[in-house]
């Protein structure tokens, strides 16, 4: 039996096959075959006779649609031209579906806008991050030289370098151009009344010819000088204002007799935003010699902050690798306890991403926290505004059926429904391009270069983040825009002006995407009730001793800290004063414990006979020291990491070893943060030091004094040294820097956190006011019947029941998770977690939701039925 | 028949030609021409449409979708005042051809 209509559609095929044609064109000529049917059926001819006439005479697809190829090739531009009008219409079509629907048309852009905004900001710390101190010209060819020791079967690499190597390597190996070491101390710098502490760097004159520092003044050849030194541009502001320093003399002072005068023979320009090593005050090295006498350059166990080589050809590195067995042989010869298995380069180039995992490093890695958490909450929003979209966009869809049956009619393929659709929603993901770039630009990324260092500005000609922008949007364009895109297309007209689809109602995959909304929002309102707990509970701990009613002060001699010791008891605020080496939060040293069948790396302090009593370190176990300082030489107190990570059941009289000599454990004390919360708890042991090692003096005062007594401490100070600048101060400032850390931390993810919130609620906003517009009859019917906002409010709240509880039931855990792990990211010793949280993130939820339907309900309640049931 | 060659070059004038006498659509005016020359230019309909497509590209018609009580949508092309000006070119043109051949064969063979 001969079926036209499929000879037709079978007719139709090749045509779809050539690009040459588009939609319209096959359309037309569908209908021209269709006429000239009509015609020859109505002359009298068979269906079949029919067709095959008026298809032998409409031609070959072949040549027609050569000729049609060479009417698209005539332009170069072919498509824009094809679509011209299409689009032109799609565009038009769009910007009508948005003003119709101006607030979740605005909460859509808003939505994304911010989304792309977050990446990109994210992307210029990426950028600035990847950068930092990549600026120098020699950045392949210059190595940082680092060692690897076995730590019990873990590898560790370290950056710093024995000191007699540098030197030795550069005599050995002919590929070795430049060699330049480089250590650092702690100096009083004194020019006129500006007298300030400050760190000097100790370099090889090869320095400024390996790293690009260029100078703003001066010359770089002066390194070879040993009176000459080279400030940074900031130091010489500080000193000299803006004045050129150059021929300048300051004095650097590093003890009571040890001091060198220098003149300034250089200034540096200012350096890049993208770096960590840098300078403040740079000298020739042998000048050490002078100032730290008893620094020994040719032993193998005095270590020098870093060392660095130049090769002519990164290859040449294999080579030198190689032979270094002979310095690895000096070095285990003197250093027993932990022998070198290898030495290792690091290239300039990589040397900050590694940094993380290379100890004493002179580099260092602030920024992993950052690369991890911000890709997730720029991700995390982008997925936020996608969901948000994807499901307003769905529910807006149903809107438009008449619109889609429509262009079905007049000869719309299914691709070209859904053409339609993604172009909308890339012209729409594109405006919010466009606005989420001026956010960045001018909000988003002042406001977080005011929380790092990183620079605020976008290199506008930067290829990748054009690329990185355009890719987002056109991921973000088609990954939200897909789902309707297919969806709506496959509706049959017939159905759609029948108004027998039901759309996105049953559907299970609508109800996934509003499910995954829902999880998104919880995972957001957790996020930011979990770090706010967190931050109050890292701000309100305590140390673990008394940090609240203690003065310190640093001074460079022994004989200063007995003058300064012997003037504040005397003040009647100061209840106990003791005197150091080292100091909590302040300077410790790593030491080497030996036990009878392994060893361990520990933190030491040395101090004075009642140093733990002045800061309240609280006794467990045993006794702290005598007051007899002989006594107690050979006794440690210990704490309680200490005694758990070596699972010692009777610490109290073990003997152990340091450096070969015996130690007796005498007490074990709680434990206490030495450093900040961002660092986990350390084994730490505590000896008795000799008096003239005390650097460190330690008040115990009242809390009543404690204004008076820091400022009798500053009198004293600068009654009996009125030469040098005071360092010193309350215990509780030690920390300054990390609570105005935390602080800034708890500004950034307060306003994460809005963002967050804000996007929830507004999406969760967009989408039952959209419903509830949709169904406007529906309740209007049921108003004039007498339904009370009660019944309404019941209504609206079972249709979406079932997919909150399961939001949530699902949400809270997963924001438990989530945000958990990002604590622990970030925190080595988070908030003790609970479910108080996540409950509160639910109640939250719950209250956000509620009252979204209620206002949406008292709109409801208070207007007209009459209006609502009006027909357009 | 009217060589291929000819018919081609001849097409844009008649399509322009009879859209000028009124709107219309592909299948309309290739029953037009079929009509017009009585079925002696070699056609085959559907190289028509590369033509109008061609044409409307040129600016010479303009196209739309029209339905009108129950018909089938159709799609109607009308010439625009360039096209109209197009094809007084054309006129000129081939009447100058016309005139051409039309001396050349009202002259009689030389007899010498």
């Amino acid at each position: 039996m001969f079926n036209l209509e499929k000879e037709i559609i079978k007719w139709l095929k090749p045509f779809h096959k050539q690009r040459a044609f588009d939609e319209g064109s096959i359309h037309e000529m569908e209908m021209h075959l269709r006429d000239h049917i009509e015609d020859l059926i109505a002359q009298g001819l068979s269906e079949r006779d029919a067709f095959q006439r008026a298809v032998e005479e409409f031609g070959d697809v072949k040549p027609l649609a050569n000729d049609e190829y060479l009417n698209i090739k005539r332009k170069t531009t072919l498509r824009s031209i094809l679509f011209r009008t299409m689009l032109s219409n799609y565009f038009k079509t769009t910007l009508r579906s948005m003003m119709k629907n101006p607030l979740s048309s605005f909460i859509n852009i808003f939505g994304l806008a911010v989304a792309i905004g977050a990446c990109m900001v994210t992307y210029a710390f990426i950028n600035f991050d990847m950068g930092i101190d990549r600026f120098h010209e020699n950045k392949d060819e210059v190595f940082l030289s680092t060692y690897v020791v076995n730590r019990e079967g873990k590898e560790v690499q370290y950056g710093n370098a024995p000191a007699p190597l540098a030197e030795m390597i550069r005599d050995d190996f002919s590929v070795i151009e430049k060699v330049s070491r480089v250590h650092d101390g702690n100096a009083v710098v004194k020019y006129g009344d500006n007298v300030f502490h400050e760190s000097v760097r100790y370099v090889d004159p090869a320095f400024l010819e390996m790293f690009t520092f260029p100078l703003k003044w001066g010359a770089t050849s002066s390194l070879n000088d040993m009176n000459s030194i080279i400030l940074s541009e900031e130091m010489s502001q500080k000193y000299f204002g803006d004045e050129n320093p150059v021929g300048q003399e300051i004095k650097v002072i590093v003890g009571n007799d040890l001091y060198k005068v220098f003149k300034v023979a250089g200034v540096a320009k200012e350096f890049p935003k993208s770096r960590i090593i840098d300078f403040s005050f740079l000298t020739n090295i042998e000048n050490m010699k002078v100032l730290y006498p008893s620094f020994d350059f040719h032993s193998w166990k005095k270590q020098l902050n870093a060392t660095f080589i130049q090769v002519k050809r990164p290859e040449d590195l294999a080579t030198i690798k190689g032979k270094m067995e002979k310095y690895k042989r000096y070095q285990n010869e003197v250093e027993s306890d932990w022998p070198i298995s290898s030495f290792d380069f690091v290239s300039l180039h990589d040397l900050h991403l590694t940094s993380d995992q290379i100890k004493n490093d002179i580099s260092y890695d602030a920024s992993e926290e950052g690369r991890v958490a911000l890709p997730f909450i720029a991700g995390f929003i982008l997925a936020l505004a996608c969901f948000n979209y994807l499901n307003i966009a769905i529910v807006s869809a149903a809107k438009r059926l008449k619109e889609i049956g429509m262009r079905k009619v007049i000869g719309a393929s299914k691709r070209l429904i859904i053409f339609q659709f993604i172009a909308e929603n890339l012209l729409l993901t594109f405006i919010a391009g466009i606005i989420g770039f001026i956010l960045a630009v001018t909000i988003f990324l002042p406001w977080f270069a005011a929380f790092s260092d990183i620079s605020s500005e976008f290199d506008l000609l930067d290829g990748n983040m054009w690329l990185t922008l355009f890719s987002i949007l056109l991921f973000t364009g088609i990954a939200s825009g897909v789902y309707p895109a297919f969806y709506i297309s496959k509706f049959q007209v017939v159905k759609i002006f029948k108004g027998s689809v039901k759309f996105g109602k049953k559907n299970l995959a609508t109800k996934i995407f509003l499910t995954a909304q829902l999880i998104l929002t919880c995972v957001g309102i957790g996020f930011a009730v979990i770090f706010a707990q967190n931050t109050y509970y890292q701000e309100n701990r305590g140390w673990g001793y008394g940090q609240k009613e203690v003065l310190y002060a640093e001074v460079q001699e022994s004989s200063d800290l007995e003058k300064l010791k012997s003037e504040m008891v005397k003040e009647p605020g100061v209840i106990s004063a003791a005197g150091s080496k080292h100091h909590l939060s302040k300077r410790y040293e790593t030491t080497v414990v030996h036990l009878p069948n392994h060893q361990y790396e520990v933190h030491e302090l040395a101090v004075g006979t009642n140093y733990l009593e002045t800061l309240d370190v609280s006794l467990k176990e045993g006794r702290l020291f005598n007051k007899n300082q002989e006594s107690d030489k050979k006794s440690l107190v210990v704490n309680e990491t200490f005694v758990q990570n070596l699972a010692l059941n009777q610490p109290i009289g073990m003997q152990v070893k340091i450096d070969s000599i015996p130690y007796q454990i005498v007490g074990v004390v709680e434990d206490f943060h030495f450093n900040n919360f961002y660092y986990e708890l350390s084994p730490t042991i505590f000896t008795l030091a000799d008096e003239e090692a005390h650097r460190f003096l330690t008040l115990k005062v009242t809390d009543q004094s404690k204004v008076a007594s820091y400022k009798a401490l500053l009198k004293t100070w600068s009654a009996l040294f009125p030469e040098k600048p005071f360092n010193g101060g309350f215990q509780e400032d030690s920390w300054v820097g990390f609570y105005e850390e935390l602080d800034t931390m708890q500004r950034f993810t307060r306003a994460i956190a809005i963002v967050f919130v804000l996007l929830a609620s507004l999406g969760l906003y967009g989408l039952i006011q959209l419903n509830i517009k949709g169904r406007v009859r529906e309740f209007s019917i049921r108003k004039t019947l007498g339904a009370a906002p009660g019944n309404l409010t019941k209504n609206v709240v079972n249709q979406y029941l079932i997919i909150f509880g399961i939001a949530i039931v699902l949400g809270i855990p997963a924001a438990h998770v989530m945000n958990t792990a990002m604590l622990e990211m970030m925190f080595e010793d988070p908030l003790p977690y609970g479910y108080l949280g996540s409950i509160i993130s639910a109640v939250l939820l719950i209250f956000v939701l509620a009252a979204v339907i209620a206002a949406q309900v008292r709109k409801l309640s208070k207007a007209n039925p009459v209006e609502g049931l009006k027909v357009e | 028949m009217i060589s291929k060659n000819l018919t081609a070059a001849s097409t844009k004038p008649i399509i322009l030609g009879i859209l000028k006498q009124g709107n219309s659509y592909g299948y309309l005016i290739i029953k037009k021409i079929k009509e017009l020359s009585g079925g002696k230019m070699e056609y085959s309909d559907g190289m028509l449409y590369p033509v109008l497509h061609r044409l409307e590209k040129e600016g010479l018609i303009k196209s739309n979708w029209t339905m009108d009580g129950g018909t089938r949508p159709r799609k109607y092309y009308e010439i625009t005042e360039q096209g109209k000006t197009e094809l007084v070119t054309e006129k000129v043109q081939w009447q100058q051809v016309n005139a051409v051949l039309n001396t050349l064969w009202d002259v009689k063979p030389s007899t010498t």
